[in-house]
């Protein structure tokens, strides 16, 4: 016999009247057609055994029909996922054509259901990487993206580059060896945490205004064993007074991937981001602007003399920002460099105070 | 079904030459991965032995969309393509979820690449590889005498038997 089995089958068949079921608006978009079927017929080559590369190619499929974006990466990292891997590339060939068990397939079907109903893959796996890390994923806490593991490169250069200095003996009002950093906006952790992997000697102070992402925060701190470097607050930067943020006195560096989305490009989102993510994460107001103002207005009061802030931004705030910090020179803050990501967009900021 | 257009972004492979990446990092000297000890620590051949690997012979490609970048999108498509312009070599690398860890080991493969490429038979990754299957052949070697042996003794003890 050359087709799936008949349990297998029905399992697949029973993704449509599940699915009709739950009763959602797009219930249409996620029966299998017939034509889907015989697809799934077409792919495995012996009686009832199928390889993960046939699963990836079948869910590829049924993602494409319905109009779900990144369909053949989709598929790959949920297959990879259950079979223990992070990519289908890190797989060798010999699992990759060995057949999948009923328990794994029913796994992937499972984690498939939710991206068909447009979940973001790191929702879906409940964990990502950034850099070297994996972090635990949980909506509606801001998914970190790709380019902010440049901002982390960009802090730690200017970390280590501090100690050198020091060490070499140069008179410079530079940071001890042990650079305090804070973190407003925190999120997952992935910045806050990977700067602790990254400067061992470092410590710093993560704070959030949404719960979610602290409770989340905490949980990766832990995970990574680094919760004794790090204080975790839960608090709303633009509310009250930022004694509490100084802990351990004037920081070295304020870290930032502030919600600087224009307002008007919220209406742009695609579903994965709207639907599931915290918006407040996102909108920077009108001109992408309004946390980036309450943090450069903090950050006299909370930066060390030759401290600096660095901001990950949308590709038009580098020259709003630099209008802003001239209009109020009594915070002796400078635009000091502008760097690109690994688009050659204008994207991170660094923005240093100057010693009275 | 419906993916509003408005949501639909182009994909373009984005060719973006390697200079840009970290020019903070170009500061000190020349890229190259006999300085970053995290290429040793992982356990493989002595890296300064190979060539080092100019970024300004190299040329990266990244599947982006064509849209604002940052915040405003979710990509999950981190695939690293990278090419050494003198020698030709092409790397895809989607080892990782990271694009910076995918950059990093694309790099890492490269220079081993090249390295073969220029060197040829004085490459130690040419000689590290025949090291191996040298290994390999042994041991298939000796199981297969081991093998014998047992049989041999096997017979003879069948025939003292009788």
């Amino acid at each position: 016999m050359r087709y799936l089995t008949r349990p297998l089958l029905v399992r697949f068949l029973g993704l449509s009247s599940r699915c009709v079921s739950v009763g959602l608006s797009q219930t249409k978009t996620l029966m299998l057609s017939p034509k889907q079927l015989s697809l799934r017929q077409s792919f495995s080559t012996r009686a009832g055994l199928v390889t993960a590369v046939d699963v990836v190619k079948y869910w590829q499929k049924v993602f494409e029909t319905n109009g779900i974006p990144e369909a053949q990466e989709s598929s790959e990292y949920i297959v990879s996922f259950v079979l223990g891997a992070k990519t289908l590339q890190s797989l060798n060939s010999k699992i990759l054509c060995a057949p999948l068990t009923a328990v794994q397939q029913e796994r992937i079907r499972q984690l498939s259901t939710k991206r068909l109903q447009r979940m973001p893959v790191q929702y879906v796996l409940g964990e990502w990487d950034f850099q070297d890390l994996t972090l635990k994923m949980r909506p509606p806490v801001f998914i970190p993206r790709p380019e902010t593991e440049d901002l982390v490169s960009l802090v730690v250069e200017e970390g280590s580059q501090k100690c050198e200095e020091k060490n070499s003996g140069l008179l410079y009002p530079a940071a001890a060896p042990h650079p305090v950093i804070l973190e407003i906006g925190c999120g997952s952790g992935a910045i806050a945490l990977s700067l602790l992997c990254k400067l061992p000697q470092s410590r710093v102070i993560a704070v959030d205004k949404e719960k979610a992402a602290v409770d989340l925060t905490r949980e990766n701190a832990q995970r990574l064993q680094l919760q004794d470097r790090i204080h975790i607050l839960h608090h709303d930067v633009s509310s009250s007074s930022a004694k509490q943020l100084l802990p351990w006195g004037p920081v070295d560096f304020i870290v930032s991937n502030p919600p600087y989305v224009f307002y008007e490009d919220m209406a742009f989102l695609a579903p994965e981001i709207f639907r599931y993510e915290d918006l407040n994460a996102l909108d920077g107001g009108d001109d992408g602007m309004k946390v980036i103002r309450t943090i450069l207005a903090l950050a006299p009061s909370l930066l060390k003399d030759s401290g600096s802030v660095f901001l990950e931004v949308d590709p038009r705030h580098p020259e709003m920002v630099e209008n802003w910090l001239q209009t109020h020179p009594n915070w002796l803050l400078t635009l000091c460099a502008i760097h690109k990501d690994f688009c050659g967009k204008p994207r991170f900021l660094h923005i240093q105070k100057q010693s009275r | 079904m419906n993916a509003p257009s408005l949501f639909h972004f182009t994909f373009l492979l984005k060719e973006i030459s390697t200079a840009s990446w970290r020019p903070w990092m170009l500061r000190k000297q020349q890229f190259s991965l006999t300085r970053l000890p995290l290429f040793q620590a992982a356990g493989k051949k002595n890296s300064s032995n190979l060539l080092a690997l100019n970024e300004a012979d190299l040329k990266e490609q990244f599947v982006r969309g064509d849209g604002p970048g940052g915040q405003a999108t979710n990509k999950t498509s981190n695939c690293v393509v990278l090419k050494h312009i003198p020698t030709g070599i092409v790397i895809k690398c989607h080892q990782t979820r990271s694009v910076e860890q995918n950059r990093k080991i694309a790099r890492e493969i490269l220079q081993e690449k090249v390295d073969l490429f220029y060197k040829g038979e004085d490459s130690d990754v040419f000689k590290e590889k025949k090291a191996a299957e040298k290994k390999k052949q042994e041991k298939k070697r000796r199981a297969r005498e081991n093998l014998e042996r047992k049989k041999h003794f096997k017979e003879m003890q069948e025939s003292d038997g009788k």
